[in-house]
């Protein structure tokens, strides 16, 4: 199996406004994929509809090599899912909570789970509805990766908490990673979390897929350029041009995709000049990309 | 994994069981008690009757708010948290309800032992007239259907989305209104009464919950 | 020794990890046959993705830093001497250009940044 999550033709519609449609998506087995959009772009909807948790309108979802939502059970038994809000029972504690899941899960790993127990630090006799918002993303995570799923699906599994505990449950996740080739699917909009270790980005807006690329790729291919002396209508570019501001005198910044450093010389074929060209990290990349797909090309 | 279930189960209705089951040992009890006090002469006859007509109205209720109480408390931390923890186990969705209605079957033994430990008790400490020594066992056997059949009812109600739930509420709840709007503008329509009368004396498994709890008559 | 790893680089991530090494190997701050933390240590604590520290240490190991033994872990080499010089130029030449990469942006011609290197070695060696 090449794909640990292959989506195709995803039609989905919820309300009047809100739609999901011609979605394609595939995540590589043993890739950590980092799926970034705005708030309410369709990040959970497409989750939960990936793991049968939704029913969609139309469109073939196959994750682990089965069909959802046919074998959705047989799947989830080796999936690690952590959901946006916390879902677990209030009135159990840690430690009920944790006997109440390793039931459900052949592959679960006691000894880990204790020793993940004690390296986060959570009180096993709390209530999980008392527990913080920290300690409840911590024992969250801890159920997923208890379960030596194959597949990881986490719904913003960081949003809302604090730099500490963000850590040490990506240490976790990223340990866990690192003992077995599994796939780990991430939806954030924390940009500039999920760059140090994700190695494909897929960018969703409004419902619509907009890009999805290995991460090298995303991150070295949009570039801002500063660029002086260039005429007005300049013809065919080897690289995207998304967008051209004008900065001072006659220099402009020039916002590209798909740039290669040997394309300056494309410049001088035009009599311009490349005065620099500047890296934009994710986050940059990611809120340009956005600009330009939502507003027509300047 | 019924294991986990019911222990999550009973941590959601242990007050609900416990007291149920104070209840259903107390009832027989105090019932028995009370219709053995009026026996005493023939002349005390209409008050034997008297006592056995508003106490035997309690078992049926017992039984009917056991049923609903439970059937509630298994359902509403699934609907508070919109289904997503159930979703997510690795369980086919009618083997997850059937875990969760066999949890509840098994929690609601207790106050079903519990009345059949009250009725011998009181079958055996009052004077009562010899033919009637079968009555705990059939009381017993009587309240464990009531309970089940009314657990069994409001679990499909409840295991049903809140929409439906809040659509037969809310039947219930127009009926009620029309009764009592009919009432006020004295106009002769005995809507509940009707149906009373469809629903629960119609030969058939509702029919339990009416008729002569105690079987104690002259 | 990992701090400041910045993934908003142009350098790669792997490459920042594999300098910071070498600067250490180079400076004989990890000596010859010390073992550098494994590949799942490192990728948790920094956070950053397995296969990223699996680049790094290979990268090492085809410069002939490190060798990665299976199983074992990866451990330091010998370097010579001139292994270690060669590096500490390497690094003093990254350096420089970057020193000239950020002056000419900035606008700071060739005679004043002279200047004011020599200033600040003056200054230093005061």
């Amino acid at each position: 199996m090449s794909n640990a999550i292959e989506i195709h033709q995803l039609h989905y519609r919820a309300g009047r406004t809100f739609e999901i449609k011609d979605l394609d998506l595939s995540v590589p087995a043993g890739a950590i994929y980092g799926f970034l959009g705005p708030n309410g772009s369709g990040k959970t909807t497409t989750i939960r509809l990936a793991l049968g948790l939704l029913r969609p309108l139309a469109g073939r979802i196959t994750v682990l090599g089965d069909t959802i939502p046919e074998n959705a059970p047989h799947v989830l038994a080796r999936v690690g899912f952590v959901p946006e809000q916390p879902h677990l029972d209030p009135v159990l504690t840690v430690r009920e909570t944790l006997r109440f899941q390793a039931a459900f899960y052949p592959a679960w790993d006691w000894p880990w789970a204790e020793r993940l127990l004690r390296q986060f630090e959570l009180q096993e006799q709390q209530p999980f509805g008392r527990l913080s918002k920290g300690q409840k993303g911590k024992l969250m995570m801890l159920l997923a990766l208890a379960q030596r799923p194959e597949l990881l699906v986490l719904d913003e599994p960081t949003d809302g908490l604090d730099p500490v505990v963000r850590r040490d449950v990506l240490s976790a996740l990223l340990d866990y990673v690192s003992q077995r080739r599994a796939t780990v699917f991430i939806s954030s909009h924390l940009v500039h979390e999920l760059e140090r270790f994700c190695d494909w980005i897929g960018v969703m807006d409004n419902g619509r897929l907009i890009t999805a690329v290995p991460m090298e790729r995303f991150k070295n291919g949009v570039k801002r350029l500063r660029i002086s002396d260039a005429p007005p209508t300049p013809d065919s570019p080897p690289f995207v041009l998304l967008a051209r501001e004008p900065a001072n005198g006659t220099t402009e910044t020039w916002l590209v995709r798909d740039w290669e450093p040997q394309m300056t010389r494309y410049f001088e074929s035009i009599g311009a000049v490349v005065n620099d060209v500047i890296d934009l990290d994710l986050e940059e990349g990611f809120v340009e990309l956005l600009r330009t797909f939502r507003s027509p090309r300047s | 994994m019924f294991r986990v279930m019911l222990y999550s189960q009973w941590k959601w209705c242990r007050l609900i069981v416990v007291l149920g089951s104070v209840a259903g040992f107390a009832l027989p009890l105090v019932s028995v008690q009370g219709a053995a006090r009026a026996d005493s002469s023939p002349l005390q006859a209409g008050e034997l009757l008297q006592a056995v007509q508003s106490w035997g109205t309690l078992y049926p209720v017992l039984a009917a708010a056991l049923g609903l109480l439970v059937a509630i408390a298994t359902w509403a931390p699934d609907h508070r948290g919109r289904h997503v923890h159930a979703l997510s186990l690795p369980v086919p969705r009618w083997r997850y309800v059937l875990l969760r209605f066999s949890a509840g079957a098994v929690l609601l033994a207790a106050p079903i032992l519990a009345l059949s430990a009250g009725a011998v008790l009181a079958t055996w400490s009052a004077t009562i007239p010899a033919g009637l020594q079968g009555y705990p066992v059939a009381l017993a056997i009587r309240f464990a259907l009531a309970v089940l059949l009314a657990y069994a009812v409001f679990f499909a109600v409840s295991a049903g989305t809140a929409r439906t739930a809040g659509i037969i509420l809310a039947v219930i709840g127009s009926v009620i209104l029309v009764q009592v709007v009919a009432s006020v503008a004295n106009v002769d329509f005995d809507l509940l009464g009707k149906l009373q009368v469809a629903v629960l004396n119609w030969p058939g498994p509702l029919a339990i919950f009416t008729g002569r709890w105690m079987l104690i008559d002259v | 020794m990992f701090e400041h790893l910045d993934p908003r680089s142009s350098t790669p991530l792997y490459a920042q990890i594999a300098n910071r090494c070498r600067v250490a190997i180079a400076a004989g701050e990890l000596h010859p046959g010390a073992a550098l933390p494994s590949v799942r240590h490192l990728a948790a604590q920094l956070r950053v993705n397995p296969a990223t520290v699996v680049q790094a240490y290979r990268d090492l190991e085809a410069d002939g830093f490190v060798e990665m033994r299976q199983g074992a872990g990866t451990f330091v080499r010998e370097v010579a001497p001139e292994g270690r010089a060669r590096e500490r130029a390497r690094q003093a030449s990254a350096l420089v250009r970057q020193l000239l990469a950020d002056a000419g942006r900035l606008g700071v011609s060739l005679p004043e940044l002279q200047a004011a290197i020599a200033e600040e070695i003056g200054v230093g060696t005061s």
